[in-house]
């Protein structure tokens, strides 16, 4: 366990999705997050589902019928690992649905998931501290955990998805991320970076969903690293300011 | 050991756990207080996170938080071998350390410390993290002490099964995960206030956690709410003019 082998992990994460683009010849997007992790992380289908700035939820993407299916009974309820894991705030991990746990927190959702033909189901919350953009569903046919091997995985391509989500809403498509659509920054996790996206909102004046957008795409656009900027702003070096050049997709 | 340090410190950990219990929040006490109990200058946990990576989750201060950060990052250090062993790690003089861990050893010196102990989170077979307590002068770790920490590291473990199920296998990966987001949230809010206060984050933590407890809020759910705004913390912001290019020049910060 080293800042290596996860960097390396999420370099090979990322040339699994960029694979699923290629072959769609389209732009890397949360489309083939989802084709990769079924073609990895040893489970039947995925499905997303993005938070609208309004509370709405909106499904993106499945790759099957049974998880869209999966999906639509769960916003048809109301009840189900979706909205657990964006109550709670971590990974709803349910390896039976047959399971009384799960027959006892979800009554109607179980059942139904279980007539669909899903015997697990895995909810990964697409979340950064306090910003929240959606949901990473799995399903597998028969029941069983997560591997531990296949759980990291399934952790990455989550914060995969997230970083895409974040951008595609912040409208800089091309807004943190390079040329192919790789994220700026991998390995060890540092609080300067979130730390510094919450001294942007009160520098912006603006949500943390953009302060952190703001942020990536500074680094992008200065080509720095992200955690060189985090800490140039913690240590009080660096202010953003509201109007500060913006990278526009297109625009210039 | 100050005996009633030890049951003070027990007490006060058994009441955060069931009030409003918060995971971060009990970890950072758990932390803080291990320090102060085992005559340590300062503490801190580190937790794995399935992705591959460990993850400073609490420290009693900055220093000890980016000593751990150090060892992450360099792939060296007494903690990070107490983690890969799953067993204790004592250096009761870290200069006689340098041939083992040449860049922690110097490290760790520069920030002010002369001895470390690390101890194992251990849950069933499996190695979860570790608990650090580095000292400012070196010699031998005391025995009984030892078994306090080690009791205080195994608490630390349950911690994180609280709340869910203790029947479903994956209700650690669960915790851990919101743990490490609860900690993020924090991070976030630490930032936030500390830019609104123009204070250093240690301080602005500090508000964070006063303002919890005097409002008898979980911390994590007061540092989600202040961050996505719908927490004001009105009191904290009166006064405090938006806009003070200077503001940020506060002399006295750490680091």
């Amino acid at each position: 366990m080293s800042a290596d082998r996860s960097a390396s992990r999420m370099v090979a994460i990322w040339e699994l999705v960029a694979e699923q683009a290629a072959r769609r010849q389209a732009r890397a997007s949360v489309v083939d997050v989802c084709a990769a992790v079924v073609a990895t992380a040893t489970v039947s289908g995925a499905a997303l589902t993005a938070v609208t700035p309004a509370g709405g939820v909106h499904l993106i993407c499945a790759t099957d019928e049974i998880s869209e299916r999966l999906a639509d009974i769960e916003l048809t309820l109301g009840e189900g690992p979706r909205a657990d894991a964006v109550a709670f705030g971590g990974p709803v991990l349910t390896s039976d649905l047959a399971d009384g746990d799960a027959v006892a927190q979800w009554p109607v959702f179980a059942a139904a998931a279980r007539e669909a033909g899903a015997a697990a189901v895995f909810a990964f919350p697409l979340q950064v501290g306090a910003i929240r953009a959606g949901v990473l569903q799995m399903y597998r046919r028969q029941p069983g955990p997560l591997g531990a091997s296949a759980l990291g995985d399934a952790l990455l391509f989550a914060d995969t998805a997230t970083l895409m989500l974040l951008d595609a809403a912040a409208e800089g498509a091309a807004a943190g991320t390079g040329p192919g659509g790789q994220p700026i920054e991998i390995g060890v996790h540092r609080a300067e970076i979130d730390q510094a996206t919450g001294m942007l909102t009160e520098q912006l004046v603006t949500g943390v969903e953009q302060a952190f957008a703001r942020l990536r795409a500074y680094a992008y656009v200065h080509d720095r690293p992200l955690s060189d900027v985090a800490r140039d702003i913690v240590e009080r070096r660096l202010r953003l300011l509201p109007d500060d050049e913006m990278p526009r997709s297109g625009a210039r | 050991m100050d005996g009633r340090l030890l049951s003070d410190t027990f007490v006060e950990l058994a009441d955060t756990m069931v009030v409003g219990f918060d995971v971060i929040e009990f970890l950072h006490v758990l932390t803080d207080r291990s320090a102060r109990l085992l005559d340590a200058a300062a503490a801190g946990l580190l937790l794995a996170d399935p992705r591959g990576e460990l993850r400073v989750v609490a420290a009693s201060s900055e220093r000890a938080r980016l000593l751990e950060l150090f060892q992450i990052q360099h792939d060296q250090g007494p903690c990070l071998d107490c983690f890969r062993s799953g067993q204790p790690v004592v250096v009761t003089d870290l200069s006689a350390a340098a041939g083992r861990w040449p860049r922690f050893a110097a490290a760790a010196g520069e920030a002010g410390f002369a001895a470390v102990q690390a101890l194992p989170m251990r849950l069933r077979t499996q190695t979860i993290g570790a608990l650090n307590l580095f000292r400012a002068s070196t010699g031998s770790f005391d025995q009984a002490d030892t078994r306090v920490g080690q009791a205080l590291a195994d608490v630390a473990t349950i911690s994180l099964l609280n709340e869910r199920s203790l029947r479903r296998s994956e209700t650690l990966n669960e915790q851990l995960q919101a743990a490490l987001n609860s900690r993020v949230a924090i991070e976030q809010a630490k930032g936030k206030l500390a830019e609104r206060l123009g204070v250093d984050m240690d301080e602005a933590f500090e508000v964070l956690r006063k303002h919890a407890r005097a409002s008898n809020r979980r911390l994590s759910e007061l540092a989600l709410a202040f961050v996505d705004g719908s927490e004001k913390l009105p009191g904290l912001s009166a006064g405090q003019p938006p806009e003070s290019p200077r503001r940020g020049e506060k002399p006295g910060r750490p680091h």
